[in-house]
């Protein structure tokens, strides 16, 4: 069990937009979080990826409570995050957005030693250029990020969260706005990625999600309602029916 | 030549220069003194808000209390054998211990908060300073205090000491220069060095990412807070290193230099001169320092005068004016590589090299290397 969740919990004032989440991935397992909009999921990965803090219950990584600890802190620890929408750097180069997670991967949260290094570490460019390749973008490594294509910047935002070397990624609607070539490409780039590292991933298309995922988990209205393979998600009454309740019959057939 | 060393040189050459420049046009030599010691205040202001983009409104706090302390550390710790390297260096560090403190609350605000929150710490400040009477004199300031010498190896050098006679025509005479004003200079050249390297340096780097964009940041790993408190270090050092030179070398302290004119002085050397740039603040402080000395010996609304600069600064190049040069010679350097690309694209027949191609269709349009204008841009 990689990472883990105990009757987890958020709450906005008197709305609760997480409650009682009991949830476990294995490591290596790819796990889809699923379900209508407003369900909660986000703030599911905002509190797994430490950038909004828990109201009630606890998260274990590796078997430690990480409850407490900042999005920071549970970078070091392995767990990165690529954002709903592309999360970069857009004055700097496509590089440098690798190469900032890559020296904050092997310098430390805060290192005053940066302050004598002009150079390049050349384990750093490493890393980047690595992780640049991984998402297939080492052709544009000298590109302003900000002149990207749309589809281009949200593998940029990955490739970013795997120069921070990673055990566990989270990835927040990855092919949300892509075109279908986009889409497919970074289907294929979370395969994968799914082969060397725990991936969850919150997404809309169900095409994509019934096709990748070893598991699926269901949210609505900030709770658990399901938890299984793909083909008992799809077979599932209550689903088809949160998932009806107010929206299209195609999103969740197929 | 690389391009370290040639900053380094022409700085050293402009510093050279610039008493003589300045005398041919009304400036003395004492305020190029004074201008180089407030430009390595104006520099370290610029480190918080050009890096982090914090803008601090209560520098005065580091400046004056470095004033202070070197005057004090004088005064009573050391009255018998004035140092000046002990009294510069003390006042320092208590110019670092004191941004510690109050940069540990308030990097964790931004904007106009941050703002009042060292306005607040340094109006602290300012009435502890004014009420102290036992030690700082009140509102009389810190006058008369033991001048202090400049221990080198066997030497003890007096900085009054003017330099030889050797008239220069309308540049002045050598003599009017005194030790004091090398030892200024020699001291800027250092600051600017080192801030030029610290902003190259990859903590340079870490710093602009985070500013940037500080969400991100965060999520990569990086302690945004941890790295804005060392930037408000440095800077409180620099502006307190600056403060305690200008003390020495007045012979005096006015409880003025913890006011809340002073720190509004370095927002405004900084912001005419130009923000992120390395010779924009030192630009600023000479020209408004200037403009306060000449003018204010001739015109009697000088203020107004000032305040028409900074708006009309603010207000027609808003990247100041090292700033706003240093964009439109970028902006043509680029245009010129552009203009190069395309002739010799038209040579080659289009399409020179199949990555360069396949970046500007993804992109649209900039050279490899973060280029601007490229070729397609201009041609359509």
């Amino acid at each position: 069990m990689i990472l883990e969740t105990k009757a987890l919990g958020k709450s906005f004032g008197r709305f609760a937009a997480n409650a009682d989440i009991d949830f476990s991935v294995e490591a290596g397992e790819l796990r889809a979080v699923i379900g209508p909009n407003g369900a909660g999921k986000t703030t599911f990965f905002n509190l797994l990826s430490g950038t909004t803090e828990a109201t009630s219950g606890t998260i274990f990584f590796k078997g430690n409570d990480i409850t407490r600890l900042d999005g920071t802190k549970r970078v070091h620890l392995g767990i990165a995050k690529a954002f709903q929408t592309a999360n970069i750097y857009p004055e700097q180069t496509v590089l440098q957005n690798c190469r900032l997670a890559a020296l904050a991967h092997t310098q430390g949260a805060f290192a005053l030693e940066l302050l004598r290094r002009s150079g390049r570490l050349s384990g750093v460019d490493a890393l980047a250029e690595r992780a640049l390749e991984q998402v297939d973008l080492g052709g544009v490594a000298g590109v302003r990020s900000g002149d990207l294509a749309h589809g281009d910047k949200k593998r940029l935002d990955i490739a970013i969260a795997l120069a921070t070397a990673p055990e566990i990624l989270l990835l927040d609607e990855p092919v949300a706005g892509m075109s279908r070539d986009e889409a497919r490409k970074t289907e294929a780039l979370v395969r994968k990625l799914a082969s060397s590292m725990t991936v969850l991933i919150i997404e809309h298309d169900m095409d994509l999600i019934m096709g990748i995922s070893d598991s699926i988990t269901v949210l609505e209205a900030g709770r658990v309602l399901a938890n299984g393979t793909p083909a008992e998600i799809r077979a599932n009454q209550r689903v088809q029916d949160a998932y009806l309740g107010g929206h299209s019959e195609a999103e969740i057939e197929a | 030549m690389n391009a370290g060393v040639r900053f380094a040189l022409f700085t050293a050459i402009g510093l050279a220069l610039f008493p003589f420049a300045f005398h041919a046009i009304d400036g003395y030599a004492g305020l190029a003194t004074q201008i180089l010691i407030m430009s390595i205040a104006s520099i370290g202001f610029n480190l918080l808000l050009g890096y982090t983009g914090l803008l601090s409104y209560g520098h005065a706090m580091f400046y004056g209390g470095g004033g202070y302390v070197a005057a004090l550390l004088l005064i009573r710790v050391m009255p018998q054998q004035p140092n000046l390297w002990l009294a510069v260096l003390g006042a320092t560090l208590a110019a670092t211990v004191l941004a510690l403190l109050v940069g540990a609350l308030a990097v964790r605000l931004y904007g106009i908060y941050f703002a009042l929150l060292t306005l607040a710490f340094a109006q602290m400040i300012y009435f502890v300073v004014e009420q102290s009477q036992d030690w700082t004199n009140g509102d009389d300031g810190l006058q008369n205090f033991p001048a202090a010498l400049l221990p080198i190896g066997p030497y003890s050098i007096d900085l009054g000491t003017a330099l030889p006679a050797l008239p220069l025509g309308p540049f002045g005479n050598l003599s009017d220069i005194k030790l004091w004003y090398v030892f200024a200079a020699l001291v800027l050249f250092g600051v600017m060095v080192g801030v030029r390297a610290l902003t190259r340096s990859q903590f340079g780097e870490v710093l602009t990412a985070i500013r940037e964009n500080e969400e991100r940041s965060t999520l990569i790993g990086f302690n945004a807070p941890a790295y804005r408190l060392a930037a408000f270090a440095i800077s409180g050092a620099l502006t307190g290193l600056a403060g305690a030179l200008r003390a020495l070398y007045d012979g005096s302290v006015p409880v003025d230099a913890v006011g809340i004119d002073r720190s509004g002085s370095f927002v405004i050397y900084t912001i005419v001169g130009g923000v992120q740039t390395l010779l924009g603040p030192v630009i600023g402080t000479g020209l408004i320092m200037y403009l306060e000395s000449v003018l204010s010996a001739r015109i009697d609304y000088w203020r107004l005068i000032e305040g028409i600069v900074f708006v009309a600064v603010v207000v027609f190049l808003p990247a100041g004016i090292v700033g706003t040069i240093s964009k439109k010679a970028k902006e043509r350097a680029q245009k010129n590589r552009a203009l190069l690309t395309q002739s010799l694209r038209a040579r080659n027949g289009g399409g020179d090299s199949q990555s360069e191609s396949n970046d500007a269709s993804r992109r649209g349009a900039s050279a490899p290397g973060g280029a601007q204008a490229g070729p397609e841009r201009l041609s359509k």
